[in-house]
Parts: structure tokens; sequence; C-alpha cells
């Protein structure tokens, strides 16, 4: 009856002291920060301003596939821990017109999650949003990006790389670029030639994910998600209705999903009725429907997860190995 | 006063009118909470569809055995011996869970006659009795989640485990609505998530419903009366009138807006985000019930429930219960016409045998107690439902095996006979 298979209880974590001083933990989280150094620059160079996220609001993305948001008492409000910066990104080229974020992310996600060694319940994301772009140009920028940042670690922490037994040559494609694209409706063609009983109508499932994953020496996008695998923001084709103008960024080796972008709707009327559809009370996000009414630009962006792709470079068997400071679903932890 | 009449005019209703305001639109304020309103069967004043000559049209319907029975053949040479109404297995396939009666307990609100112990003692000896429950709307926003302190009898998480600890292995599950205002809270996400709804999950006996209307004021959201100091705890979310001038507020849910792409994509949202919950869509008597049950099963609906216009509330205008929605008949008729979905439930004051088997013949899958399963549990908290359940099952028994059938799914159209139900054929 499930469709995910990952009910199994995940490795308990270590405690915070052994967790910390372990090679292991070490090495990931330098990595990691050569990777946040590297995307910097990149970004700085390419013109864009480091925004500070917000970490409450009165309502933060709902498009996140059955997590459950955190309440927080604002003085007599309810406030939630953002799931995402979306509406945040998308207000912000108000200001600037290219921006980016890193940006910390809590989603209660179901229990199963604890043991498919990607989820995290406290994670980050590097957020990026450009106004005026199609899904396409950000597209070719997130593969530029992760070009960059890939080799910039493997240029610069060799050791790190050894320390892991993480072999670079798992990098050698990645690095040339041109990271392959398939259509949702390809991916669903594939899996079900695999064997998959993937869903037309659903995002690709976990186990979809790291099954394409694992046949692929790169990272590569898929495309076009249907309506209702997504939140309200992702832009639908106009010429092809029920196609959104999105994509995620796979990785290779079985490592699944890095990234989700898309080009955003900026259209009132459409933005009020995909909310419908994706069963939300437009009432409550009334700061950002008054703001998308006053205009706000059309742009396209994505989120990638700073936790995965570490784990993906760092060749770790779970993405709570590169947190500092983990969160597994239902695992009580510092 | 005056001494002004009008014979043969509802003259007292208009004074109620004159005197009372805008809470003369309602039952007493008073009758909230102890009285359970919807459609009566025809022959009272004010209550329900009635128009078949005066009848409820699916109690105007015959129940039609026939003589020569070859289904009864089949059960023979099964058996090795003449059936009887023993035989009958009502063990039923309903929305991905298996109910040992064609029945469910249909949704149970925030509404106060379902609320306290009331709502606990059902959803206990619902699940004793291993029929599928629905946990209604609007209960976390008015009553809490009973996870960090709200009072548990009350609150989703308490109803839920009442049910889980009587419930026999591989019967029963439970189907959570989620409104609007539901939304907001996110009670799906937060049940799909909750380690004490894990042992219904992971047996795939938890379903999400969604609900776009009831049977008692179609066109309409949730309503309960509450006092001030309840209403101020939920003002920031839920419409309120001050309609009766008691200090006394009626609380509206909004009843959602839907097209067909927005269901459409609903349902698939929550295939997408819940993928091992099952999806149950529950529809008001419309007059494009057909067209909405069409589109719910199209995108993925594990059931769809059709609450026909004489189906019971906690609390509605007098006209919706009255002149509002179609009877249940007219719907299983539209829907049979169109291509029913493959598993239809319905409701709308069933509490009989007889009523059933007609439901049942038209097409559906199983049948809702409402008004019911809570009179029944108000007669005897410990066993008032499992009872009265025990009766329904076994006049269902001795309907089916009167028409020479053994299964609930085996019966059909021509089971049933009016001389002015269209569609119906007269059977020979």
């Amino acid at each position: 009856m499930t469709t995910d298979g990952h009910t199994a209880p995940a490795a308990p974590i270590p405690d915070p002291g052994r967790h910390l001083t372990t090679p292991t933990t070490r090495s990931a989280l330098r990595i990691q920060h050569q990777l946040l150094f590297a995307a910097r620059e990149f970004l700085r160079g390419r013109g864009f301003t480091e925004l500070l996220p917000p970490v409450i609001g009165p309502v933060t993305d709902p498009g996140s596939r059955g997590s459950k948001q955190v309440d927080v008492d604002f003085y007599g409000h309810r406030y939630k821990l953002m799931t995402s910066a979306i509406l945040y990104k998308q207000a912000s080229l108000l200001a600037f017109d290219k921006i980016f974020c890193i940006a910390p992310n809590v989603r209660l996600e179901p229990l199963e999650t604890a043991g498919t060694s990607r989820h995290l319940a406290e994670f980050h994301q590097l957020d990026v949003e450009v106004a005026g772009a199609s899904r396409d140009d950000v597209v070719q920028l997130v593969e530029e990006l992760v070009v960059h940042m890939v080799d910039s670690a493997v240029r610069e922490l060799p050791k790190e790389f050894a320390e892991l037994g993480r072999d670079t040559g798992a990098f050698t494609e990645l690095l040339k670029g041109s990271f392959g694209r398939m259509r949702h409706a390809e991916a669903v063609t594939e899996l079900r030639r695999l064997g998959h009983p993937q869903s037309p109508d659903a995002e690709l499932d976990w186990d979809g994910e790291a099954l394409l994953s694992a046949q692929r020496d790169r990272p590569f996008f898929v495309t076009d998600y249907p309506k209702g695998s997504r939140g309200f923001y992702d832009r639908e084709c106009p010429e092809q209705p029920g196609l959104l103008r999105n994509f995620d960024l796979i990785a290779a080796e079985g490592y699944g999903e890095l990234c989700s972008g898309s080009q955003r709707t900026n259209d009132y009327a459409e933005i009020v009725t995909r909310m419908r559809e994706t069963g939300e009370n437009p009432q409550k996000y009334r700061w950002y429907l008054d703001l998308v009414r006053e205009g706000v630009p059309g742009s396209a962006g994505f989120g990638i997860g700073v936790e995965r792709l570490t784990r993906y470079v760092a060749g770790l068997d779970g993405v709570w190995q590169a947190s500092a400071f983990p969160k597994l679903a239902g695992v009580v932890s510092p | 006063m005056s001494d002004l009449t009008a014979p043969g005019f509802p003259e007292e209703e208009v004074r109620r009118r004159a005197r009372a305001g805008a809470a003369a639109a309602f039952p007493p304020p008073g009758e909230y909470g102890r009285v359970l309103f919807g459609a009566g069967d025809g022959a009272e004043q004010g209550g329900g569809p009635r128009p078949y000559g005066g009848r409820d049209p699916l109690d105007a319907l015959r129940i039609t055995p026939p003589v020569l029975m070859p289904q009864r053949l089949a059960r023979l040479i099964d058996l090795g011996r003449e059936p009887g109404h023993r035989d009958v297995d009502l063990t039923t396939a309903l929305g991905g869970f298996t109910s040992a009666l064609p029945v469910y307990v249909s949704a149970l609100g925030s509404t106060r006659a379902a609320g306290g112990d009331l709502g606990l003692a059902l959803s206990r000896q619902a699940g004793a009795l291993g029929l599928p429950m629905v946990i209604g709307e609007n209960v976390v926003p008015v009553n809490g989640y009973g996870r960090q302190g709200e009072a548990a009898d009350r609150a989703l998480l308490g109803r839920l485990r009442a049910y889980a600890e009587e419930l026999p292995d591989g019967r029963g599950g439970v189907a959570v609505q989620q409104s609007t205002e539901d939304a907001d809270a996110e009670v799906w996400n937060l049940v799909y998530s909750d380690p004490a709804a894990l042992p219904l999950l992971a047996s795939g006996r938890l379903a999400f419903e969604l609900k776009l209307g009831q049977g008692a004021k179609p066109g309409l959201g949730g309503m309960t009366v509450l006092d001030a100091e309840a209403a101020a705890r939920v003002g920031d979310r839920y419409g309120l009138d001050d309609v009766f001038g008691d200090g006394r507020v009626l609380r509206s849910s909004t009843p959602g807006t839907f097209t067909a792409e927005i269901l459409r994509q609903q349902i698939r949202l929550m295939r997408n985000n819940f993928p091992r919950a099952r999806v149950w869509v529950k529809l008001h008597p419309g007059r494009d019930v057909a067209e909405a049950a069409r589109v719910a099963a199209e995108a993925g609906a594990d059931a769809v429930t059709v609450d026909g216009a004489e189906g019971g509330t906690g609390w509605a205008p007098e006209a919706f219960p009255a002149q509002v929605g179609l009877p249940l008949a007219e719907c299983l008729r539209r829907i049979a016409a169109a291509g029913p979905p493959p598993c239809l439930l319905v409701s709308g004051r069933m509490w009989e045998g007889g009523r059933a088997v007609k439901s049942l013949a038209l097409g559906a899958r199983a049948v809702g107690l409402g008004r019911a399963a809570l009179l029944a549990t108000a007669e005897d908290p410990q066993a008032g439902l499992i009872r009265f359940a025990e009766c329904l099952a076994l006049e269902l028994r001795m309907l089916i095996s009167a028409l020479g059938k053994y299964t609930p799914e085996a019966l059909d159209r021509d089971d049933v006979w009016s001389p002015d139900f269209p569609g119906i054929p007269a059977a020979g």
C-alpha cells in the first residue's frame, strides 16, 4: 500500500559530543563550508545581493509534501516557523532584482522520513530568486552554480575527500556541466519501464527519485511537474495547462533530489485560484496577496538543500551527517 | 399585538420573525446541543424533501424479492444445503477499508451534541464494531488536537485513540475531515505525522476526507452556536453572527470554493502529500452531484460520499433542511445514470435495514449512520451502538437473503420498485 517503502527506523544519531568530534562530521562540515563559500563567491560575482531571511511570519510555504508547520505564539497571534523562504523571496524582488539567502527551514516531516537518509526536520536552503527570469534561465544558473560549488570543494579540500573515502572521480561528468533534462512525464515512463509504479499526477516518490538517480553519472533536471504536486506559486504553462514551469535537480548515484525551483506565478487572480486548488485559505496569506495585488515582478528561482548537497558531495550515508545538530522526524535530539 | 389574523397563512411564523428578527431563521438556540436537526419522514411539518406523494422518495420505494432465484441456487450449491439469512456475508470493502457491515459512522464535527463523553463513547463502540468512522471538520480549531493539554475528551486525538483502542485487526478505519479553517490548523498534516495515528496509517486504515458540503445545509459551511467566551477564542478564524441576542453567537465556517479543476487538483494534492492515506470526498446533494462525483473518482478518490438532503446536523437554518438540496434517491438516480464512482457512500436519515438496502440497490456501497449513531450511543454509552448495529445487521441479512442474494454488493436496481420514481424499472 505504501508508495515510499521507507518505514524502518533510522540509525540512532550519536550524542552531540561524539557526533561533532568524529572525523566524518568535521570533514563533511568543512566541505559544506566550502560549498557555501563558493556559492557566495559565484552569486556575488553575478550581481546578487545576499539578504537575511525571516525565521517567523504569519504564514509560510504550504507546498511541502505531508509535513507539518510549527506554530509560534507571537504576542497572541499564531505565527509559523519558515518551511521555506518562497513568499519573502518574491517580495524581496521589490528591493533588488537578484537576491539570495541561506535560509533555515523547519518542517515536521512524516515519521517514516526518519528512515529515508534524506530528510531532516530542520535544514537549510540556498535560496535564489531572479526578477524577470524564465524557468530555463534559472535551470542554466543552478547548473553553473552547482558546478562552481563542487569544483571549488574538490580543488580546495582534497584531504577531506580522502578522509571520507569519497572518490572525487565521481564528479568528472558533473564538472563538465550539461546536466541532463527530462520531463516529468518521461520520468514516469522510465520508472514504469523499470517496474516502479509512479503516479503520473504526483511528484516522483522517494524510491522513484533514487531509482532514476542511480541510473545516472551526473545530476539531471526533471521539469514540467503536474499541477497538484506542487505549491500555488509555480507558474502553469499557458500552452500546456496542467503542467508547471518548474524543475527539480536530482543528484547522481542514488542521492536523490538536491534542489527545487520554478518560474513563479505573479498574477493575483491566478494565485488565489491556485491557492484553492492546493486547499489553502487565501485569507491567511493577506500580506502576500496585498503585495501581489499591487504588483510583484515576475521571477524564477530555486532552493538548493544545503545538507543534501553536502551529503551528495561528501558521499555520506545519511543527510543527518551533514548537519552539526541534526533533527530527524520524531527523534528527540538537541 | 393586534387582532389582525391571516387564516391559511403561516401567521405565527411571521409573528415569530417580527418578534425575534434574524434569530427566527434558526431553531430556538436553547435546542442547540440537545436536538439533532435534519429531515423527518415527511409526515410531520417542516422537515425534509418530500416531493413524491408527501413521502421521502427512498422510503416510498418497495423492496421486491423475486420468486425465482438463481443466485439462491448458486449459494445452495456452494453450501450443500438450503441457504438462510445467516449465510449473508455483510463484510464490505469501502473507501480502502474493510467494514463488518455495509455501514460507516458519519462525520461528527465540533457540534456540542457530539462533544465530550458521547463522542468518545461513540468512537469506542464504532471501533469495537469494526465500522469505519469519519471525524468531522472544525474539531481541531474549536476543540484542539489533544496533544498539548486541550481536554482530551473533546479533541480529535481523544476520539482517534478511543476508536483505535477497540478496533479489531483488519477491520474499520478513520477518515479525518479538513475544512478551510482546519486547513489553517493543518489537521491532515498533524494527523499524518502523529505517533498516535501511526498504527492506523501503517495498517492502511487512515483516510482524509475532503468535505465539499453536507446534506442538511447544501452550499453552507459548518455551523455551531457558541457562548461568548468560546466565540472570542475562535473569532479570528470564523465568521460570527450575533443573531440570538442572548450572548450566544452563530459560528459559521466558510463552505470553501470549488470548481471542477479545484476539486481535481485538491484530490491530486492529497494523494501527492499523503500517499499512505486514503482519499475520501464528501459532497452535498447539489444538482451537479453526478458531475462532482465523476471528477472526484477520476482524480483518484477512494470513496465519494453523498449526503442526501435528508441528512442530519447539529445546527442549520430552518429553510435548509426543509427546502434545499436533492433527496438522496434523486442523487442516486443521477449518479447511476452518469456512471457511478467505484465506491459510493451515502447518508441521510439512515437508521434501519430497509432504507439501507434500498440505497445499496440503487448503487451505494455502504450507508452512513449520523443521528442514529449518536442517539444509540446516548441511549447507552457502553453498548447502545453495538446493540443498534446488531439489530441493523439482522435486518440487512433478512432483507438481502429475501432477495435471493447473499452479499450487499449483489443488490441492484431490480431489487426495488416504485410506481412514480423515475428511472427505476418496475420489476416483473
